[in-house]
């Protein structure tokens, strides 16, 4: 993992640890509705402050908590053209009833694991799509008659 | 015939589906007032500011970079011009960037062991987030300005004209990458606890 990935990555897990403390929480607009506070925002009072880690300015991590729901935005490395190309922006909903069927530790895993993957996918790809381009413009330039 | 005698232009349109009634009723519960939430706090401007910034940067030049940390803790801006805000923000951050790596822990320790320190550290956690969030945004706009001015003027071919677009990147790399590292440690010291009370305290820095 590069130098700058892993403090990145654990100030996300330690964000998203501290987030993922849900309850159920039903809508207080709608009888007998429960949704996720964080889409719904109808209630001020159970939306809490938005976090943002960034690891640069074209790389970071938005995490909107509320009482039963985590909005979770990931904008993935966009730093040059081709990364523009390949990377993406997602983002995760974790609502109180995941947090009770799953283990909490194991789903900041999965999002920490993903990021990592998609990490060095990006790279991969990169290299793979700069080999391909350095074969097609040698073929492309090399000369096809012979003069002699 | 019809009860509706007249149908006028508005009844026949279906804009009015689209009114939220929540939000003129005040006592939903979309219009709770969050002002209840935290106590008054005192309004601070950007005169008192630049003074307290003044007398940090002292500190900061006669090397005694601890007490700089706590005079800009100790007075975090929470009602005030988003000015006054930035102000603050910037000092913090040249506090946070001038102390060395090995000096962090055994600071963050002294600053938690001491009288009211947990609050301090509270408040240095929401400047982190807050410096990480403002490099962000505030480069928010430029970026896609920046791919549309380079891509629009040749359609067909590569645009390399424009610099590297990494260049910038690596300047807000270096300011985050201190950021990080500060907060992994403060969350070493004074534990998770610190993000939850930022991301549930009213008192927004």
């Amino acid at each position: 993992m590069s130098q700058s990935l892993r403090p990145y990555l654990q100030c996300v897990r330690s964000s998203l640890t501290a987030a993922l403390c849900l309850n159920n929480f039903a809508s207080q607009t709608s009888e007998r509705h429960n949704v996720p506070e964080i889409e719904a925002q109808t209630s001020p009072e159970v939306l809490l402050n938005p976090l943002v880690v960034s690891r640069n300015e074209n790389e970071r991590v938005l995490i909107e908590p509320s009482v039963n729901s985590v909005r979770i935005s990931i904008k993935i490395k966009q730093a040059d053209e081709i990364e523009n190309i390949l990377g993406y922006d997602i983002s995760f909903l974790i609502t109180n009833f995941h947090t009770e069927e799953m283990l909490k530790h194991k789903l900041v895993d999965f999002i920490i694991q993903f990021m990592e993957e998609v990490d060095k996918e990006i790279s991969e790809m990169k290299l793979f799509l700069n080999a391909r381009a350095r074969f097609v413009a040698e073929s492309f330039l090399t000369p096809q008659y012979q003069f002699d | 015939m019809s009860i509706i005698q007249q149908h006028t232009s508005s009844s026949l349109s279906d804009a009015w589906r689209t009114i939220n009634i929540d939000a003129l009723d005040p006592d939903s519960s979309q219009n709770f007032d969050t002002t209840t939430l935290h106590p008054p706090l005192p309004e601070i401007g950007e005169a008192e500011v630049r003074q307290l910034n003044g007398q940090v940067r002292q500190l900061l030049r006669g090397g005694d970079a601890e007490g700089a940390l706590r005079g800009c803790l100790e007075s975090p801006v929470y009602n005030g011009a988003d000015g006054a805000k930035d102000a603050h923000l910037q000092t913090v951050i040249e506090v946070l960037q001038s102390i060395k790596a090995s000096d962090m822990t055994p600071m963050l320790q002294r600053i938690y062991k001491s009288e009211g320190g947990s609050e301090l550290l509270d408040v240095l956690v929401k400047y982190l987030y807050k410096g990480m969030s403002v490099s962000a945004s505030s480069s928010g706009p430029r970026t896609p300005s920046r791919a549309s001015s380079s891509l629009t003027p040749q359609q067909t071919g590569f645009s390399q004209v424009t610099g590297r677009p990494g260049a910038s990147n690596e300047s807000t790399g270096a300011a985050m990458s201190v950021l990080l590292s500060w907060h992994e440690k403060v969350v070493d010291v004074a534990g998770l606890g610190c993000i939850g009370r930022c991301m549930s305290d009213w008192r927004k820095v």
